[in-house]
């Protein structure tokens, strides 16, 4: 656990954070250019540095209008089926290459062409296929996260090690005994760390699609919309909600792994 | 057993190939799952630079015989955009990013994890920078410092800096210290500790790293070409310009095809010179 | 009788946290100019910590720690430590980890190749001098570092049960070894181990320490001749010896007597 040093250190330098993004936009206020080149015309009005009070008002009325939740239950709704989807596949299929040495073998040229191909590359094809829509995000959430936990699963197998089997078949347990008791409490951490590359993956990919299909209400429409203006606090408000987003899902995953690999020595 | 490993693996890859030929011979739908003749035409017809076929010559009964022709691989050549060019455009922007990215992701992770202060007040702003999604930014940056070849790249380097990091400052938390203390007790300070004991310590955790963040600096570019830049394999992808202004033109899938094996290809090269990199330089690991 | 080398005054340490742990108290402790000095203690009696105290990674909390009459003021070669974990740079040849500690003083590549080939030559280990650390048994790794230390030439060695993790074979081959490096070389040393035949065999005295709070308990001098050979081991003045160093390191109340 940390120490409360740690925790009022920490909260210093948060708050410093704060601080001094305060002043720099306070001091920024009516000194940065107001007048931006947007390639085609000047657009007026802009705030490249919105001080925190506009910032404020800016939320509230996000808030209040129902824009900033809605979106983010959108967003979040595509994440978490593309990362359920994705991770479920994933695993399985991990967990199964990483025992079957054969069956490695035949996924690997798959494996491998799926691993180097940026998942995002692939959003053009699923628009071809399925169109604009919640199927094509979905499905390419879910290509991005079932690789990463594909790969966490196998290696979280081949991890084991062989000690374990033979302590556990001499002890007289079926491979499917062993396979739930050793191989999979030792392949949790390794699925673990693939699903939290995973996350972050899934929302940089949601992000790219919603920018790319803006539609309303979703944070990447919101982050588009406030690009196409441009309004500096509503697309800071984006940003900064899709960061805690992203930290959210990765606490909780933290928290459930070290619950679920509680018995694992922890090193301070 | 080698020998039949090998053998599996290249039967697994050509079973693909002559089933994804098959369906798609049979489909005739090349508007959704183009042949695997029409795919290497479209290779060959973004590979040569040139003028975009004569009207109607498509519809011809040889068409087979002929370079492939469609909206998207019309537009990509009238723009002149060869899947080379795009190539070597990606190439660049990642390299770009890992050659600035790392050394600042490696600065970062060595000072959290050599002073317990720093670590202490900023290990949480670095956490709450890290969530962001490099590519959700890149409105922003424009807006700064106008449209240019700068919000593409800072994406990338932002990317793999923070990629860099966590092991970086695992390896000089955890490992480094016992080395540290043996080389200051031999009276070692200031740069040789850090040239000689520090940075090579951390270097297999970091070059660990590296893979991914190889993987994470293409996938980053790939994401910033797509939405904002006129050249590189994101933009060939999106056939020509930014997506959202040629949302109307049908896009060819032979094309995206073809570019993601491109990418995946590129992708596996860049990885294999990480792993031969690795490999070399940590030869010393036990 | 020369002055002390190396002291410790009424030193203690206590680790900081909710729950401090007082590691050392009160101990005083002086080592001689080339005198071999085990100190011995079961886990946890503060040995690595009064240790690394001369070594000066750690700070007493109370009391002082002196090397030749200066307080000691962090780390320096002058006082060469070899650590309990293994340190040897393993990115490092065998040569290049002995010429280190010459580099960090700045001697030119000549010099340096002169002090790593007279400790490759002490440690029997030339055939070995481009080989990487991980191609090195752990008794040799473990040589290379005391040698690593021994090239900077420093007043005093100090030793943080260098042979704990090797097998008793190897173990008692490396503690021949270090021996004869002694011999030759007259160093002085402070030689942590929770091993009292294995105290008794390298050291002229042996300072037995207690648990928490870590004093200074017992002390017997070691007048055997040197060298020493297996024929000491079973000679009968050392196990004489042993069993009183075994009687004081015991916690039994009847031994305690």
């Amino acid at each position: 656990m940390m120490a409360a040093l740690q925790v009022r250190r920490a909260a210093i330098g948060l708050l410093a954070v704060v601080l001094l993004y305060g002043i720099a936009a306070q001091i920024a206020h009516g000194r940065l250019p107001d007048r931006i080149w947007m390639g085609a015309h000047y657009v007026d009005n802009i705030q490249l540095l919105p001080t925190w009070r506009s910032l404020a008002e800016e939320g509230a009325f996000l808030i209040e209008s129902d824009i900033l939740v809605s979106s983010v239950a959108v967003s979040t709704r595509r994440v978490l089926a593309g990362l359920l989807l994705g991770s479920v596949v994933g695993i399985l299929l991990g967990l199964a290459t990483g025992r079957a040495r054969r069956l490695e073998t035949v996924a690997d040229p798959w494996v491998t062409f799926f691993r180097f191909t940026p998942a995002l590359a692939l959003l053009p094809l699923y628009v071809v296929w399925f169109g604009f829509g919640e199927l094509s995000k979905v499905l390419l959430i879910a290509s991005s996260v079932a690789v990463v936990t594909l790969l966490g699963a196998h290696h979280g197998v081949r991890a084991v090690p062989p000690v374990y089997l033979d302590a556990a078949a001499s002890l007289g347990a079926s491979p499917r005994l062993a396979f739930r008791k050793i191989v999979l409490p030792f392949a949790l951490p390794h699925i673990f760390a693939g699903i939290r590359v995973g996350v972050g993956l899934a929302w940089v990919t949601i992000v790219v699609a919603e920018l790319i299909d803006a539609k309303m209400p979703s944070l990447g429409y919101l982050l588009a919309l406030s690009g196409a203006y441009p309004r500096v606090p509503t697309m800071l408000i984006a940003l900064a909600t899709v960061g805690a987003l992203v930290l959210a899902f990765d606490l909780i995953l933290l928290a459930v792994q070290s619950q679920a690999t509680r018995w694992m020595r922890r090193t301070a | 057993m080698k020998q039949r490993s090998l053998l599996l693996w290249i039967s697994s890859l050509v079973a693909l190939l002559v089933a994804y030929t098959v369906v798609a011979g049979a489909l005739r739908r090349p508007d959704i799952l183009p042949t695997t003749p029409e795919i290497l035409q479209t290779f060959g017809s973004l590979l040569v630079r040139g003028n975009p076929p004569p009207a109607g010559e498509m519809h011809h009964e040889h068409h087979q015989h002929q370079m492939r022709s469609s909206d998207q691989v019309d537009t990509l050549v009238q723009q002149g955009v060869t899947l080379q060019d795009a190539l070597l455009v990606s190439t660049a922007r990642v390299l770009f990013g890992l050659l600035v990215g790392l050394p600042l992701g490696i600065l970062i992770g060595v000072l959290l994890g050599w002073s317990r202060r720093a670590d202490d007040y900023l290990h949480s702003v670095y956490v709450l920078i890290r969530s962001v999604p490099p590519l959700a930014f890149i409105t922003y940056i424009m807006l700064w410092l106008g449209h240019s070849e700068a919000h593409r790249l800072i994406p990338i380097v932002y990317a793999v800096a923070v990629t860099a990091v966590i092991p970086t400052y695992h390896a000089v938390r955890d490992v480094a210290g016992r080395y540290l203390v043996a080389a200051r007790s031999l009276g070692a300070r200031g740069r040789l500790l850090v040239t000689k004991v520090l940075l090579p310590a951390a270097s297999p955790a970091v070059l660990g790293g590296l893979r991914y963040a190889v993987a994470i600096a293409w996938m980053t570019a790939v994401g910033a070409e797509m939405l904002m830049a006129e050249n590189g394999m994101g933009n060939l992808l999106v056939g020509g310009g930014m997506w959202s202004s040629r949302m109307q033109t049908r896009s060819d899938p032979a094309v995206i095809i073809a570019g993601v094996i491109t990418l995946a290809a590129a992708g596996w090269a860049m990885d294999a010179l990480a792993r031969m990199l690795t490999a070399h330089l940590t030869r010393w690991v036990r | 009788m020369t002055a002390p080398l190396l002291e410790a005054l009424d030193v203690g340490y206590t680790y900081p946290g909710p729950m401090p742990t007082h590691a050392l108290e009160g101990l005083s402790l002086s080592v001689k100019e080339g005198e071999f000095l085990a100190l011995l203690g079961p886990v946890g009696c503060g040995k690595t910590t009064l240790l690394r105290m001369f070594a000066g990674f750690l700070r007493p909390t109370r009391g002082t720690v002196k090397c030749a009459g200066a307080p000691v003021d962090g780390p320096g070669w002058q006082r060469g430590y070899v650590l309990q974990e293994e340190s040897i740079f393993p990115w490092m040849t065998v040569r290049e980890n002995l010429e280190f500690g010459l580099l960090a003083k700045g001697k030119d590549p000549q010099a340096r190749k002169v002090g790593s080939d007279e400790m490759l030559g002490l440690i029997g280990l030339s055939a070995f001098e481009s080989a990487w650390p991980k191609e090195l048994s752990a008794g040799m790794s473990k040589m290379v570092e005391v040698a690593r230390v021994l090239a900077t030439d420093p007043s005093v060695l100090l030793l943080d049960e260098p042979f704990g993790a090797l097998d008793a074979q190897t173990r008692a081959r490396m503690q021949d070894a270090l021996a004869r490096l002694w011999e030759q070389k007259r160093k002085t040393v402070v030689f942590v181990t929770h091993d009292a035949e294995e105290a008794l065999y390298l050291a002229d005295r042996i300072v037995v320490l207690s648990v928490r709070p870590g004093r200074v308990k017992a002390q017997f001098a070691v007048d055997l001749a040197r060298p020493r050979t297996v024929e000491t081991r079973f000679s009968a003045p050392f196990l004489a010896l042993k069993r009183q160093v075994w009687e004081a390191t015991s916690l039994h109340p009847s031994a305690e007597k």
